[in-house]
């Protein structure tokens, strides 16, 4: 196998003081190979957000503590400066956020936006930049290129603003393409139409992605390998064949679940019972257990360690491992 | 562009003449009779006559007020009762001490303060923070009036590095004049400046955007100066307005105590003197002034905010 191209080890994040911590990422470790299209699924306040800003230090800190290891090409991220950081941001790894219609500043044209991204990184004169800007814009999909690139970002509808974000973070093709719930704030009609695009953007760069996501479906669609996340851990990591094939957590299961019931259009919807417990309110054990159909004694006493099943396939859960299903 | 500064201009009209009739009406409901008032307790009946028919004050209520609107939008403020100077050469040479004053105080207050806000903000909880705060809180705290006393004995007086009182003349001698009091009210408007800055910036620097830049790539230094600064101007610039509007109550102190000429040492000898047309001649400048400095702070706005220009 070749060397991954991200991994992170051990990753902590929590808020609240050093006595009484709030940890809303738990010893969250993965890995991520070049080229290979990663998703990271989970309800809302899994810590699926903080776990993708800790990459690039994009945390705040304070107020959040962000430990563990983080490595990209052999370095560790965590322990850069922000003047080494700068070389790898928006280069080596691009970002997308999840809020389109904040995430671009309002007083400068979106043209100079994707500009900066360039300028940043590379020795191109401002007219060879522009050219590339204008590229750029028509490879996201940009109607009318050559009037939209001096136009301010509030004349923009909030599908047109992911296109810009989407251009910046693939300004300077980079290696990873980090995309947070890229199209959850977008109209349900052109969501397809933006993800389709910046799924085909990544793949003729050949960078790594790695899609955030509350869609299953996507993550069918289009990734190989699915990280589930539940409460700041991660309770399954497994490719896409062995995942929807034999999902082993009972959460994973219950998702699956949820998505079938959908598209075999019954009657009634199946919905995992209860809902995720705020940060700070389950110190041991398993965080699933309140809500989980196969619970056993000792999940409320110990977190399940990662358990192997297959060369792709880990998951955390003491009934699996013990062969309840 | 172009419209939105004609706009803005017609715009103002209406206030003009807002103004004037509010310092019209004000002249008139003084309690008393304004003959009486101006000339004093001692004046006798021939001379109170004399100047009810110089002032006009014996015709119809209405015909004075379209004379009185005449005058100004002729500029015309009438004779000083002390001096039987007219009253606009009066204006002519003291406006220009204010203004004079008034831009070099602000230029030096947005030079200290800026960089102070951005110091704190960017420092947040840090030492260099709370001593800006301190800062602040003293700015806010000390009376203009204390402070250039203060200076005025400090500087002028014990160590005599600056000129005890006058405006000087020609450039560079004014300009050595102009530094203690400038200084004293740049003092006070960076502290407010600055406390102003950090509020904006900080508020600046959380939002979305800033992320973006962040993950792009921008180092911290740019993150602050040209994303977030530019945006926490558009605030800021309502609070420069503030503060230039701030400059006419300190001018009158600073004019007296530095013994200065200005509009603000005009009017307060004015009113010792009840001076009746000055008095209302420069209770206008003011009031014009404060729609100056609205309509500058307009066009401000458009520089700053891109969105505002797009929209005229
Ligand atoms: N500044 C903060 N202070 C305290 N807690 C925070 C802060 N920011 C985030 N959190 C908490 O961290 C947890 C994880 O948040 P995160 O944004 O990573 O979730 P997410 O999986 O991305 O959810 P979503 O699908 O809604 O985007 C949440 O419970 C949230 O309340
Ligand atoms: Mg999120």
């Amino acid at each position: 196998m070749s060397k991954p191209l991200l991994e992170i080890r051990d990753l902590n994040v929590s808020f609240g003081t050093k006595d009484k911590p709030l940890c809303v990422v738990n010893d969250v470790s993965f890995s991520i190979n070049p080229g290979e299209a990663i998703g990271v699924v989970g309800e809302s306040g899994s810590g699926k957000s903080m776990t993708a800003l800790s990459i690039l230090q994009l945390v705040p800190t304070p107020p959040a503590r962000v430990t563990g290891q983080v490595y990209f090409d052999g370095k560790d991220l965590l322990q850069l400066s922000n003047s080494e950081l700068t070389s790898i941001r928006g280069k080596e790894i691009g970002f997308i956020f999840q809020e389109p219609m904040s995430s671009l500043n309002p007083v400068m044209t979106i043209g100079d936006q994707i500009d900066e991204a360039i300028m940043l990184h590379t020795d191109l004169s401002a007219d060879a930049r522009r050219v590339k800007v204008l590229e750029l814009l028509r490879l996201v999909g940009m109607p009318d290129p050559e009037t939209r690139i001096d136009v301010y970002p509030d004349q923009f509808s909030g599908g047109m603003r992911q296109r810009v974000v989407i251009a910046i973070a693939m300004a300077c093709n980079p290696k990873l393409l980090i995309a947070d719930e890229p199209t959850t704030a977008l109209d349900v009609t052109i969501q397809a139409q933006v993800l389709d695009m910046m799924l085909d953007i990544r793949k003729q760069y050949n960078s790594a992605i790695m899609l955030i996501t509350h869609d299953l479906g996507v993550v069918a669609e289009f990734c190989e390998r699915v990280i589930v996340m539940y409460a700041g851990h991660i309770l399954e990591d497994a490719d896409i064949n062995s995942l929807f094939a034999s999902p082993k957590h009972p959460y994973t299961q219950g998702l699956l679940k949820s998505v079938l019931t959908l598209t075999e259009k019954q009657h009634r919807l199946y919905q995992i019972q209860g809902s995720v417990p705020p940060p700070g309110t389950i110190k041991e054990g398993c965080p699933f257990r309140p809500r989980c159909p196969v619970r056993m004694d000792r999940c409320a006493v110990e977190m399940p360690p990662m358990k192997s099943y297959g060369p792709t396939h880990v998951a955390a859960c003491w009934a699996t491992a013990e062969g309840v299903e | 562009m172009t419209r939105y500064i004609l706009f803005r201009l017609l715009d103002a009209i209406p206030t003009v003449f807002l103004v004037l009739t509010l310092v019209f009406i004000a002249m008139r409901i003084l309690p008393g009779d304004p003959a009486l008032t101006a000339l004093g307790p001692l004046a006798d009946q021939a001379q109170l006559a004399i100047f009810r028919e110089r002032m006009g004050l014996n015709d119809p209520l209405w015909l004075q007020y379209l004379k009185f609107l005449w005058d100004a939008v002729h500029l015309d403020f009438g004779t000083s009762l002390i001096n039987d100077v007219p009253v606009r050469d009066l204006i002519i040479r003291n406006l220009p001490h204010t203004a004079y004053l008034t831009i070099v105080s602000v230029l030096m207050g947005l030079t200290v303060g800026i960089p102070l806000g951005v110091l704190a903000a960017t420092n947040r909880n840090k030492p260099a923070d709370h001593i800006v705060r301190l800062y602040s809180l003293i700015g806010y705290a000390i009376p203009d009036f204390y402070l250039a006393a203060v200076l005025l004995v400090v500087f002028s007086l014990k160590l005599g590095w600056f000129p005890i009182n006058g405006a000087g003349h020609g450039f560079w001698d004014g300009l050595y004049h102009i530094i203690l009091p400038a200084m004293t009210l740049a003092l006070l408007k960076s502290a407010f400046l600055g406390r102003l800055t950090r509020t904006s910036l900080l508020e600046v620097l959380g939002r979305d955007f800033v992320r973006t830049a962040r993950a792009k790539g921008a180092s911290e230094t740019r993150v602050v100066y040209k994303h977030g600064l530019r945006n926490a101007l558009l605030p800021l610039s309502t609070g420069i307005g503030i503060s230039i509007l701030a400059t006419l109550s300190g001018a009158v102190a600073i004019e007296l105590i530095f013994n200065r000429p200005g509009i603000g040492r005009l009017l307060i000898d004015a009113i010792h003197e009840r001076d009746y047309p000055v008095i209302q001649a420069g209770v206008m400048m003011f009031a014009f002034f404060v729609v100056i400095v609205n309509f500058i702070m307009d066009l401000v706005y458009v520089l700053v905010d891109p969105r505002i220009r797009m929209k005229s």
